[in-house]
């Protein structure tokens, strides 16, 4: 089949789209999807992930796949993050060093994901930022990465990908499961069928966790959720039918058009803030526990 | 009183990263069976760089499905940890206890709430 995509922005329309190409090609298989690009004006360099995890899919059921007609912009970008080298398009030098590159990883991957953060994140904002941002930042990333290792039961992988603007002073990273979205490990956790937004709403909530078992667990999202405030950055949660967006002291959860099958996190941080995460803790190590 | 065993983080996860709640269970095996006897324990975090909630769920938080709190306390310290992981050990901790209080509390809130389907 050929599927024209349009524009996809880092946003709920640009989730929306890959939701919908998702299930357009939900019965293609042992087949083939030429996936045309002439009608993308633009395309978010850390949307390759969730795009990723979308085509990922139609791979798994035996489809060939062949991105074509792509616009020279959009080419350069996805080149050049080495989306595009997957489907045979010669890599592209990236020259300002701005890119967060396209990678596809195993839930087992972590110490390859960890290597991943230390040489890509490194010189993207990172020197300007005060050593506590750069810490506490690495730390938000491992937080949502072990999230979809522990919750996503995704067989095909983890998909990462993101974009810094030495401009706006802003990293986006994206990262990206092709697993049971939030709703449905929630759903099987209170055993309670509810709306992705819900899950989502119920997600958030501290000391929330649909982990059973002796580990406690239900603080990765808050404690992301408070960094963010405090950076003054944006996060973005696109889970089946949820999408959920804290920025600019404003939170929306709102319902999507189509089924984003799996589950997407997107922290932008502003890589111009002078807060000091270094704070003197008033907590002595004698009263923990 | 016990001998004090250090238990050195950095060496069971064999780096200075706690970023998976699989390196976080290998520091729970360590401990658990000590604390099981008896002993006194200061768990040093002396080179680990980064921590994460899940990794401090696993190797800590858990303890208090096993053991009484006032037996954590009295038996488990830690020592050289970077103050700015403090409040979240913290906060890790407080949230175990609650949650080996009252497991299912959760599952009870989105009873009054809980919507239905798209």
């Amino acid at each position: 089949m050929i599927y024209r995509l349009q524009t996809v922005h880092s946003r709920q329309d640009g989730y929306e789209r890959l939701a919908e190409l998702a299930r357009e090609t939900s019965s293609l298989s042992a087949s083939r999807l030429e996936l045309d690009f002439s009608r993308v004006g633009f395309f978010a360099a850390n949307m390759a992930a969730p795009l990723g995890a979308v085509l990922a899919r139609v791979a798994d059921r035996f489809n060939a796949i062949e991105v074509v007609n792509v616009p020279e912009m959009v080419e350069h970008i996805l080149r050049k993050n080495s989306f595009l080298t997957q489907y045979r398009y010669p890599a592209m030098d990236d020259v300002n060093r701005t890119t967060i590159p396209f990678r596809r990883l195993q839930r087992s991957d972590e110490g390859l994901f960890a290597d991943y953060v230390e040489r890509h994140l490194r010189g993207k904002g990172i020197p300007r930022m005060s050593e506590g941002l750069g810490k506490v930042f690495k730390k938000k990333i491992f937080e949502v990465f072990q999230n979809a290792v522990i919750h996503s039961e995704s067989e095909l992988g983890i998909f990462v990908c993101g974009q810094f603007f030495p401009q706006k002073q802003r990293l986006d990273l994206t990262i990206v499961d092709a697993g049971i979205g939030i709703r449905e490990s929630v759903r099987r956790f209170l055993g309670k069928k509810i709306s992705s937004i819900d899950a989502i709403r119920w997600a958030l909530q501290e000391g929330h966790t649909t982990k059973r078992g002796p580990q406690p667990g239900g603080l990765g999202l808050k404690f992301l959720q408070e960094f963010v405030r405090l950076n003054k950055g944006r996060i973005q949660i696109a889970s089946r039918f949820g999408f959920y967006e804290f920025g600019n002291s404003q939170e929306s959860f709102t319902k999507m058009a189509a089924d984003f099958p799996g589950t997407a996190v997107t922290i932008e941080i502003n890589t111009a803030d002078t807060t000091s995460y270094v704070l003197t803790s008033e907590i002595q190590p004698e009263s923990i526990f | 009183m016990s001998e004090l065993i250090v238990v050195r983080v950095y060496d069971i996860i064999g780096g200075p990263l706690g970023v998976s709640a699989d390196d976080g269970q290998r520091v729970y095996d360590k401990i658990a069976p000590l604390l099981d006897e008896g002993k006194m324990v200061s768990l040093s975090f002396e080179q680990v760089e980064t921590m994460i909630s899940s990794f401090l769920n696993a190797a800590i938080g858990q303890l208090y499905g096993k053991f009484p709190e006032d037996r954590i306390r009295e038996l488990l310290s830690v020592r050289d940890m970077d103050d700015a992981d403090l409040p979240v050990l913290k906060r890790v901790v407080e949230n175990a206890k609650v949650y080996f209080r009252d497991p299912e509390r959760f599952k009870k809130a989105i009873e009054e709430t809980g919507d239905d389907e798209e």
